[in-house]
């Protein structure tokens, strides 16, 4: 039964290339998408994961780091700062900026922080840290889009601004991070003093919980990082994971057409053999297994070449647009080789039926 | 109907099973486009709500600033003053925004928080459906949707700005995707960042027959530091910041929908073709040639196309009639230029998807009739 399987596979080339083809780019876009998402999401944490501090002090009711404007109340950071248990603290002002250059609007996630005192890019790729009032380092990858160089300035909000230092892994999925002094932001904002977040680091031997706990201001928010973090993620999941979903669901549809059409096609043009094979006393539900057998090694080949596909288009997405990410989870990978399981029994369904009415008489007819 | 139409229908209409194979194919992929397409400018439609709604023909914001979704713009109170000395300007009332987190029980959401002078002639809500229009200190007024989603109702109080306040009317038509719109009391939003004598826009009615753009213009000469637009251009920008932050996602998702399509197209085309080789073998052997046959296979390609165009038409029309109605906050919209760019993709499909049986046509012998054993 394999080999007859294997056999009305494998004689039309075109056809098993086809089958293969359709399953590859079901699974590889499959798989694209799910690394263009966890992409987005590791991303969204860019900022928190490389910035010290396990504790995160916000103004009261907001727990997200990207998704709102942050106002400690003043005082807010003397107070933390002198709660015992606390080793440092970073203070910073972080503020939604929209500018645009060459007839295109992009977006930066200002952070305002204090040199000395930490918050600021964590991967210098060249130039140096904010000095002045005026000083602003960018994104690489959003330097090169926008063709900014060191050197050059950058209008933001009223502010004309030099950029004296470009950052890596700071492109994001919705713009890119830009640093620039605190008293920067202070002025920008019209708010002497405003502080957005606090990011406090505990001293040796107190957890973050038990910090968490201790830490008391008034009119503030006190978080764990990981709980701001997967609150950012909520936040973007609520943006992205419906179209990202439905672009899933279409692609694995998509997959089960191809694969079901080629099989199908390769039923009925081979109607006469199964026609013998029932004349000489098979089953409908031998039929059945060869047409699943089928599917299955179309399915199965398809998706190991869909797996590299996924792995090729992530590296060309990433080259062609830097900002996006691509991280293929293993764990992506053994669902998609799941899912083209299902795809094969799917689409084996397809020439079910056509398998099904086949008369035995069929091989006498002329 | 031409002889080879009527083929090319009878071809790709005797197999149902291929036949909604093929259409569903392409309908699928040209959904994937369109529904896309529809839901950005959506969204880009409702960002502007409130720019669209507030009443203001002229918007004045910091020097730089022509977005409002969250971004900051902060004035000297001293501004407002001086937009309202302006020719041309009828009135003006200066609120206070930011980008904030609203809570309720355990129900939070993003809302564009407006600070609202007690007695505003524009800038406030513009559906109040319950309670007042009016915030004073300690009150708010936020969108009926998440009052719904939090269980809050007039007189319950929601976490705001880092404090307080208490529900004193619900709005409707305020709320997106992404956050909604509450009103607060200027004099507590003020409170919330110090005291400090500043305005985020100044909102301007302008006088009968006066150009909100000529207006605009005249304040950017007269104050400085400041930006003016008309609720028009405004509003543009805004549209325009959502389309170019999605510009990169919409192109991946537009080639993965054409080449998706195309597959499809192709593929179902050169089944279709396969499997009526021994009636393509009659015509040849009648003596048709082959352009004939290709002008059958060309039709049958755009036939699906056409239909599949339509099925997406169909069904991207029916998640816009009814993803509104499942309470994500969402509103679609397909553009002209959407339906223009999917329905040039159906046809370059259509065209592509018609070059790979070609070779088959081709090569087919006319002999193939009469040769008993070939399997169709």
């Amino acid at each position: 039964m394999l080999l007859l399987a294997h056999r009305n596979l494998f004689r039309d080339r075109t056809r098993f290339l086809l089958s293969v083809a359709g399953v590859a780019v079901s699974i590889g876009l499959i798989l694209l998408l799910a690394g263009y998402r966890s992409g987005v999401y590791r991303q969204s944490s860019s900022y928190l994961d490389n910035t010290p501090g396990e504790v995160v002090v916000a103004e009261r009711g907001i727990r997200d780091f990207l998704g709102t404007s942050s106002a400690l109340p003043a005082g807010a950071e003397e107070a933390v700062r002198q709660t015992p248990g606390v080793d440092r603290v970073i203070p910073v002002i972080s503020q939604f900026v929209i500018f645009e250059r060459h007839g295109r609007k992009d977006g930066f996630f200002l952070i305002g922080y204090e040199p000395a005192r930490g918050g600021g890019p964590w991967k210098l790729a060249a130039g140096r840290e904010p000095a002045a009032v005026d000083d602003l380092v960018i994104d690489r990858t959003a330097a090169n889009q926008h063709a900014i160089a060191i050197g050059d300035t950058i209008a933001v909000l009223d502010r004309t601004m030099r950029v004296v230092g470009l950052s890596d892994d700071t492109t994001f999925w919705a713009g890119s991070i830009a640093f620039a002094r605190i008293t920067t932001l202070e002025s920008l904002l019209r708010a002497p003093g405003l502080r957005s977040f606090l990011l406090v680091t505990p001293a040796a031997g107190v957890t973050p919980e038990a910090l968490r706990d201790r830490l008391a201001v008034p009119a503030t928010e006190v978080l764990i990082k990981s709980e701001v973090v997967a609150n950012d993620r909520k936040l973007l999941a609520r943006v992205y994971d419906a179209p990202i979903g439905l672009m899933v669901a279409i692609a694995f549809l998509v997959g089960v057409l191809v694969v079901g059409l080629v099989i199908y096609a390769a039923t009925i043009e081979r109607r006469r053999e199964y026609g013998a094979i029932k004349a000489i006393g098979a089953r409908n539900r031998t039929l059945y297994r060869v047409v699943t057998i089928q599917a299955f090694i179309a399915a199965a080949v398809g998706a190991i070449v869909g797996v590299v596909l996924a792995y090729g288009a992530g590296a060309v997405l990433v080259a062609w647009r830097p900002q996006f990410r691509v991280d293929i989870q293993p764990a992506a990978i053994g669902v998609v080789l799941a899912g083209s399981l299902l795809m094969a029994l799917a689409a084996a369904l397809i020439p079910a039926r056509s398998v099904a009415h086949l008369e035995p008489a069929e091989v006498f007819r002329g | 109907m031409s002889a080879t139409l009527l083929l090319a229908r009878r071809n790709l209409g005797r197999n149902r099973c291929r036949l909604v194979a093929s259409v569903g194919g392409v309908a699928l992929a040209l959904t994937l486009t369109l529904a896309l397409d529809a839901i950005y400018a959506g969204v880009a439609n409702q960002l502007t709500t409130y720019i669209d709604r507030a009443g203001a023909d002229v918007w004045v914001a910091q020097a730089g600033v022509r977005n409002l979704h969250m971004v900051a713009s902060w004035l000297a109170d001293s501004v407002t003053d001086e937009v309202r000395a302006v020719p041309g300007v009828a009135g003006v009332t200066s609120i206070l925004y930011s980008t904030d987190t609203i809570a309720a029980r355990d129900e939070r959401a993003v809302a564009y928080v407006i600070g609202l002078p007690a007695d505003p002639s524009i800038g406030g809500p513009w559906n109040v459906v319950e309670g007042s229009d009016r915030v004073a200190r300690g009150e708010i007024t936020i969108d009926r949707g998440f009052a719904r989603k939090a269980g809050v109702s007039i007189g319950d109080s929601v976490t705001v700005l880092g404090g307080e306040a208490r529900i004193v009317g619900l709005s409707e038509g305020t709320a997106n995707l992404l956050n909604s719109v509450a009103f607060v009391s200027f004099d507590d939003f003020r409170a919330t960042r110090g005291g400090a004598p500043v305005v985020s826009f100044v909102l301007v009615r302008v006088v009968p027959d006066a150009s909100p753009e000529a207006v605009a213009a005249a304040i950017e000469r007269q104050v400085p530091s400041v930006t003016a637009q008309s609720r028009a251009d405004f509003s543009a920008q805004e549209r325009r910041f959502v389309m170019d932050m999605s510009a990169d996602v919409i192109s991946i998702m537009n080639v993965i929908g054409f080449v998706v399509g195309l597959a499809v197209v192709a593929l179902t085309v050169y089944v279709a073709t396969l499997a009526r080789r021994r009636e393509y073998g009659v015509l040849k052997a009648l003596g048709a040639r082959n352009t004939a046959l290709y002008r059958v296979v060309s039709a049958q390609a755009a036939l699906s196309v056409a239909l599949g165009f339509l099925v997406a038409l169909a069904v991207t029309g029916v998640i816009v009639l009814v993803v509104p109605r499942t309470g994500l906050g969402l509103e679609l919209s397909i553009s002209a230029a959407s339906l223009a760019k999917v329905g040039l993709f159906a046809i370059v499909i259509a065209a592509l998807a018609a070059i790979l049986p070609v070779r088959q046509v081709s090569s087919l012998d006319p002999a193939v009739v009469f040769r008993r054993g070939t399997a169709i």
